[in-house]
């Protein structure tokens, strides 16, 4: 397996909803231009009742937005508590595991899917499902217009604003003072400077260091060490080398002038609206 | 050429393992100038243990090559051909990351992985099995460890596991610590001392056991001294820096011309050549090639397999 190909593995996989994913996923965004999807845009006649989402990020989306009932199945990944915050709203809805086979017998009158597994529009629409696919957002312009994009689909455009509007409350303005962070999962896995996770971590005050090649080693950490390390916990307790690479002494041995902040992972993956509440979080802390 | 041949692989190591530690000096130096406790942390907490282990695995694999290969009386045996490093990789994930084990359960793991390896392959090949019987056996044992350790990882509850793969096939010493190293450290040397005062017995047994066995050597226990002590040795190394491949088959086969051919007298200069090696591949691991760092394993195995290639030729 190449770096490269680890790093923006978490989006292919967690996309293709074929198994869990790196807590850090737009590392490297190497997906497909933003298509644009015109004819996609209209809304479905009418309101839909019988929603499937495949993918956690459409998960997060649908369990935000849907009216009571109108939500029949998510994805196993949308209905775990260690991967989404919104894995409670997902209670009792029949699960799937990202495959459009899974879903036929529920009959659904919408599908959600990512553009990151392409083949799950592809074949949803081949069966005659109407299907909505969202783009992997790469700045907040992105996630707004996938509320927007969602909220229609499921003809709750009021909730969809309502969702916006909390969500730019939430991560008010980029603050004048900013301090270097760096943002570190399993294993030195971080963000790339520019992706959309930056984006949001600005918000908080906090500049993410350039690193090559979205992973950092402690050689390359002690040297250059940022104001502020924002470690993410993600899985957290679980044994893999990644996260043994979190607790090595190193990082513990860090100058005193390095602050040190968790956050929750699990919004991350998906960098949509989840994360804005949580970049509020670190604000507060990185103000203190 | 024999006598001299230990005092300079000594040599070779020393400046190996400055060079190792003080990688990177002008970072290293501005780190010093502005804040020397942290320079003093990257020197104890990081290049120290990297160092060190580089040097003792890589001795250790040196060392378990030539005692396996001078044991069995084959130039293929070693303990990443034969399935002790895999088997020690599978230990090690078992203990890890089934049984929940912290870094001392994970090195059980690796020491019992090895040995149950070693002794599935004495048991399918014989102790004295011909060269295809024992390689066919060992290729066989290491193949179904690997697949196991990959499908252990796949099946395991953390979403990072599979990545870990990489890192418990073709292992690294990236970023290893203090800790890892205290736990390898006292297992690789006792066991090693152990290897290395089996020389002469060693020797003899390259008469023949009959004829080892005139000369005062007790054999079976030369035996599992050998098979007890390397799956210890590797099964520690293993479970702290991953399966490093090749370094246990090449070492012994680079050194034993020098030393007239004698098994016994291969121990020590193959321990000494062995740490040479990985240390010298540790660093060049550390220098990005098209802007990614190799694996170690990826790249002993560059260095290793193009000799096994040699030594299969050499034999037909």
């Amino acid at each position: 397996m190449k770096r490269e190909a680890r790093a923006g593995m978490g989006l292919a996989a967690m996309l293709a909803a074929a198994a869990a994913v790196a807590s850090l996923p737009n590392l490297a965004p190497k997906s497909p231009p933003n298509v644009p999807l015109a004819f996609e845009a209209a809304p479905p006649p009418v309101r839909p009742q019988r929603v499937a989402s495949l993918n956690l990020c459409t998960d997060e989306l649908a369990l935000l937005l849907a009216s009571p009932g109108q939500l029949i199945s998510v994805s196993r990944l949308g209905a775990e508590p260690n991967e989404t915050p919104a894995a409670g709203r997902a209670r009792g809805l029949a699960r799937n595991r990202g495959r459009v086979t899974d879903i036929v017998a529920l009959q659904p009158d919408l599908v959600l899917t990512s553009a990151g597994d392409a083949s799950a529009a592809t074949a949803a629409r081949r069966l005659g499902f109407a299907v909505v696919n969202i783009v992997q957002p790469r700045t907040l312009a992105d996630v707004s217009a996938n509320i927007r994009q969602v909220a229609r689909a499921l003809d709750r455009v009021a909730a969809g604003e309502a969702v916006i509007a909390r969500m730019l409350a939430d991560l008010g303005p980029v603050p004048r003072e900013m301090q270097t962070a760096l943002m570190i999962g399993g294993g030195g896995q971080t963000i790339a400077a520019d992706g959309l996770s930056a984006q949001w971590l600005r918000h908080a005050g906090l500049q993410q260091q350039q690193i090559a090649r979205g992973q950092v080693n402690l050689d390359q950490l002690l040297a250059k060490p940022p104001q502020v390390l924002v470690v993410s916990r993600y899985y957290p307790g679980q044994m893999s080398a990644h996260q043994d690479w979190l607790a090595h002494p190193a990082i513990a041995a860090l100058p005193a002038n390095v602050r040190r902040i968790e956050t929750d992972g699990r919004v991350w993956t998906c960098g949509g609206p989840l994360v804005a509440a949580e970049v509020a979080r670190l604000r507060a802390l990185v103000k203190r | 050429m024999m006598r001299h041949l230990v005092p300079a692989l000594a040599l070779l190591l020393l400046p190996l393992v400055l060079a190792s530690l003080a990688w990177d000096p002008t970072m290293l130096r501005a780190v010093w100038l502005r804040d020397p406790a942290l320079a003093r942390t990257i020197l104890v907490e990081l290049r120290l243990p990297r160092t060190v282990l580089a040097v003792l695995i890589g001795g250790a694999l040196g060392l378990g090559g030539a005692a396996m290969q001078g044991l069995l009386r084959n130039p293929l045996a070693s303990p990443d051909v034969l399935g002790p490093s895999t088997g020690a990789s599978l230990g090690a994930v078992f203990a890890g990351y089934f049984l929940g084990g912290g870094v001392l359960a994970v090195a059980a793991g690796g020491m019992a992985g090895a040995l149950v390896a070693l002794a599935l392959l004495l048991a399918l090949a014989g102790p004295a099995a011909g060269t295809a019987t024992l390689v066919l056996a060992g290729v066989a044992i290491s193949a179904l460890a690997g697949a196991l350790v990959n499908l252990a990882l796949s099946l395991a509850p953390s979403p990072y596991a599979l990545y870990d793969v990489m890192f418990w096939l073709l292992g690294s010493l990236a970023d290893r610590s203090l800790p890892q190293l205290a736990i390898a450290a006292p297992v690789i040397i006792v066991a090693g001392t152990l290897l290395l005062r089996q020389s002469r017995p060693l020797d003899r047994l390259a008469l023949g056991e009959d004829v080892a066995e005139t000369l005062g050597v007790d054999v079976a226990r030369l035996r599992w001294t050998v098979v007890v002590a390397t799956g210890v040795m590797v099964g520690a190394g293993v479970a702290v820096a991953g399966s490093i491949g090749f370094v246990g088959l090449v070492v012994p086969h680079l050194v034993r011309p020098l030393v007239g051919n004698r098994p016994g007298a291969t121990l020590l200069p193959a321990t000494l050549a062995g740490a040479v090696l990985l240390v010298a591949a540790d660093m060049a691991v550390r220098v990005p090639v098209n802007g990614q760092e190799l694996k170690l394993g990826v790249l002993t195995a560059l260095l290793g397999a193009p000799f096994f290639l040699w030594l299969v030729v050499k034999g037909r």
